[in-house]
């Protein structure tokens, strides 16, 4: 229909909108989340790629800077680095997934229990918390590797998980506490739910959003962990090979100028630390 | 409200005695049933060679022969006493080896910890203010990098570089030797140790401050004194970071247990005599009365730390 009337004095102005449409990737850490997959699937699978042994240790070929045949040289024992740094990444990821799960599990059973419990009990966990938290972890980590006696793949993640579940402990306890007082839980109770049902069913999906970026940075902390006991050998032992123990070797590198052994394990380790700590970020932003 | 204060004090001190108490006990079983000779660090290569009577006779000059609950009850009564007994590394009084190892760690720790917070507050203020431009960005980018290095990595990396490679710096020790009183060769011994200190720690806090500043800006306050005219400076210096800065401040006091943490490795890969490689030597080595001691200080210290910081948010009226 035409119009009676022209407005005029006004500049004719295509209709635009304002909003721009946000791609699907903006925001989200993409380029992280894809590199940090690669590094785990090539972990996974490193039987295919593995060129040479990662344990053989070629004692005519020590410290062979990188070249075609030895792709990131090898090391003071003579193995090779490429091989090594992706049989040696399986275990560090395993050791920091681990170490994760344990203090989760650690940490939800005691801050549930914690909220859950008369108030004596909960002030003695809650004393017994804090004076974990303030002991050095790296400390900690030591005396239990003592009690488990050997160092195998299976006692550094046990050590590493049962030190650090503290802090997670404390913010499960806050949310289960605002969480008990809710209707559901109240009905669920009189259904006759037992406590377990109820944490699982009931609690688990109240925090889960809460404690989610920390259970992931729980990962990147374990593998950093690791790595620094190792380095210092009091973790893995040097014939467990994992970038950690890797590592160790790199003071002695140090004085023959050999790079190689000392960047490989280093960079693999940086940039996994820094893929879970984008993520870690996302998810925080997210919930 | 006097003898309600006087009652929280003494309440504060006997929590303080227990907790220390619980640790020292809790290091001293678990020390004692980790594997491990402590003969070895007393005796050294010579235990290897000792027949069984010349073993018992040492066991028993060290008190090690008696079951671990005498030995704690003795230990214990010493420690009250003021006596930690002898290390068997070092063959001297426990006490007297920390004094001379201390204040190295004190100067790095302490030198670091200020660095750390001050560079971290201007960081962050810097961040604030480019609020999602480019040198924001820039710096975040680069912060989140640097917060994922790990610690002895760096350190390893600034020992080849610097020291071995490039050779401007010296990659271990404290001073250079017979020069305990030379503060230039101790400041040259500090560089790079404090650098890799700063790099790995000053994101985390930055950031902090950056979040906290920024969570000020978009108050209503902040709307009205730009209502009223004033410029960005005066807004972001006397009115948003005014009230960012305790919170700071008290974070500064918790975090006092994660700076010691990193002080330790550092100390331990430069080879830097202070408490944190002894600390590392004496537990690998099962030198038990220099650990029980070196233990119970850096654990005193930072539960002092967890209670100022406590006592702090209670002040604090907010």
């Amino acid at each position: 229909m035409e119009d009676r009337f022209e407005i005029v004095g006004i500049r004719k102005m295509p209709d635009v909108k304002l909003v721009k449409k946000e791609k699907w990737y903006q925001g989200k850490p993409v380029f992280f989340a894809i590199l940090l997959g690669m590094i785990l699937a090539v972990c996974l699978a490193c039987e295919l790629v593995m060129t040479k042994d990662p344990f053989y240790l070629d004692l005519q070929h020590c410290n062979v800077p990188p070249d075609g045949e030895f792709l990131f040289g090898t090391d003071t024992l003579g193995r090779d680095i490429f091989s090594m740094i992706w049989y040696g990444g399986r275990v560090s990821l395993f050791i920091g997934i681990v170490s994760a799960a344990v203090s989760t599990g650690i940490a939800i059973f005691v801050g549930a229990v914690s909220a859950c419990a008369p108030a004596w009990a909960d002030a003695l966990l809650m004393r017994f918390t804090e004076i974990i938290l303030s002991i050095p972890s790296l400390l900690l980590v030591l005396f239990l590797q003592a009690v488990f006696g050997e160092n195998t793949v299976f006692s550094v993640s046990a050590a590493i998980g049962m030190t650090g579940w503290a802090a997670m402990a404390k913010v499960i306890r806050a949310e289960v506490i605002k969480l008990r007082k809710c209707e559901y839980v109240a009905a669920s109770k009189c259904m006759g739910g037992s406590f377990l049902h109820i944490l699982w069913e009931h609690f688990l999906p109240g925090f889960m959003p809460s404690i989610m970026f920390m259970a992931v940075m729980e990962i990147r902390s374990a593998i950093l962990a690791e790595s620094t006991l190792s380095f210092m050998g009091l973790g893995l032992p040097v014939e467990m090979v994992s970038w950690g123990s890797m590592l160790s070797l790199a003071e002695k590198a140090i004085l023959t100028n050999d790079w190689w052994i000392l960047f490989f394990p280093g960079i693999f380790l940086t940039v996994t630390l820094l893929c879970i700590t984008r993520i870690g970020e996302y998810i925080r932003r997210k919930f | 409200m006097v003898r309600y204060r006087l009652l929280d004090g003494v309440k504060k001190v006997f929590l303080f005695l227990f907790s220390i108490f619980l640790l020292s006990a809790a290091v001293f079983f678990i020390s004692r049933l980790a594997p491990g000779d402590p003969l070895v660090s007393y005796y050294g290569e010579r235990v290897e060679r000792m027949g069984i009577q010349e073993r018992v006779w040492a066991e028993e000059k060290l008190g090690l022969k008696d079951s671990v609950w005498v030995q704690y009850i003795r230990w214990l009564g010493n420690a009250i006493r003021g006596e930690f007994g002898i290390s068997y590394k070092y063959k001297m009084d426990v006490i007297e080896v920390i004094k001379g190892r201390i204040g190295n760690t004190l100067l790095l720790g302490g030198v670091g910890f200020c660095l750390v917070f001050l560079l971290a507050l201007l960081l962050g203020i810097f961040c604030a203010w480019h609020e999602n431009r480019m040198p924001d960005r820039i710096v975040c980018t680069l912060g989140t990098i640097t917060s994922c290095i790990p610690e002895f990595w760096l350190s390893l990396l600034f020992i080849f570089i610097f020291s071995t490679n490039l050779k401007w710096l010296p990659g271990s020790g404290a001073y250079a030797v017979g020069k305990a009183d030379d503060w230039g060769s101790r400041m040259e011994h500090l560089i790079l140790p404090l650098t890799v200190l700063v790099v790995s720690h000053i994101w985390y806090y930055a950031y902090m401050v950056r979040n906290r500043i920024l969570e000020e800006t978009g108050t209503d306050y902040v709307l009205l004194a730009k209502a009223k005219g004033l410029n960005k400076r005066q807004i972001m210096f006397h009115h948003c970071l005014r009230n960012a800065i305790p919170s700071y401040l008290s974070m500064a006091a918790a975090s006092v247990p994660h700076v010691l943490g990193g002080t330790y490795i550092v100390e331990t890969v430069f080879s830097y005599p202070g408490i944190g490689t002894l600390s590392y030597e004496s537990a690998r080595y099962k030198d038990y009365n220099l650990l029980m001691l070196l233990s119970i200080l850096s654990g005193a210290f930072v539960i002092l730390c967890n209670m100022a910081v406590q006592k702090g948010a209670e002040r604090d009226g907010r």
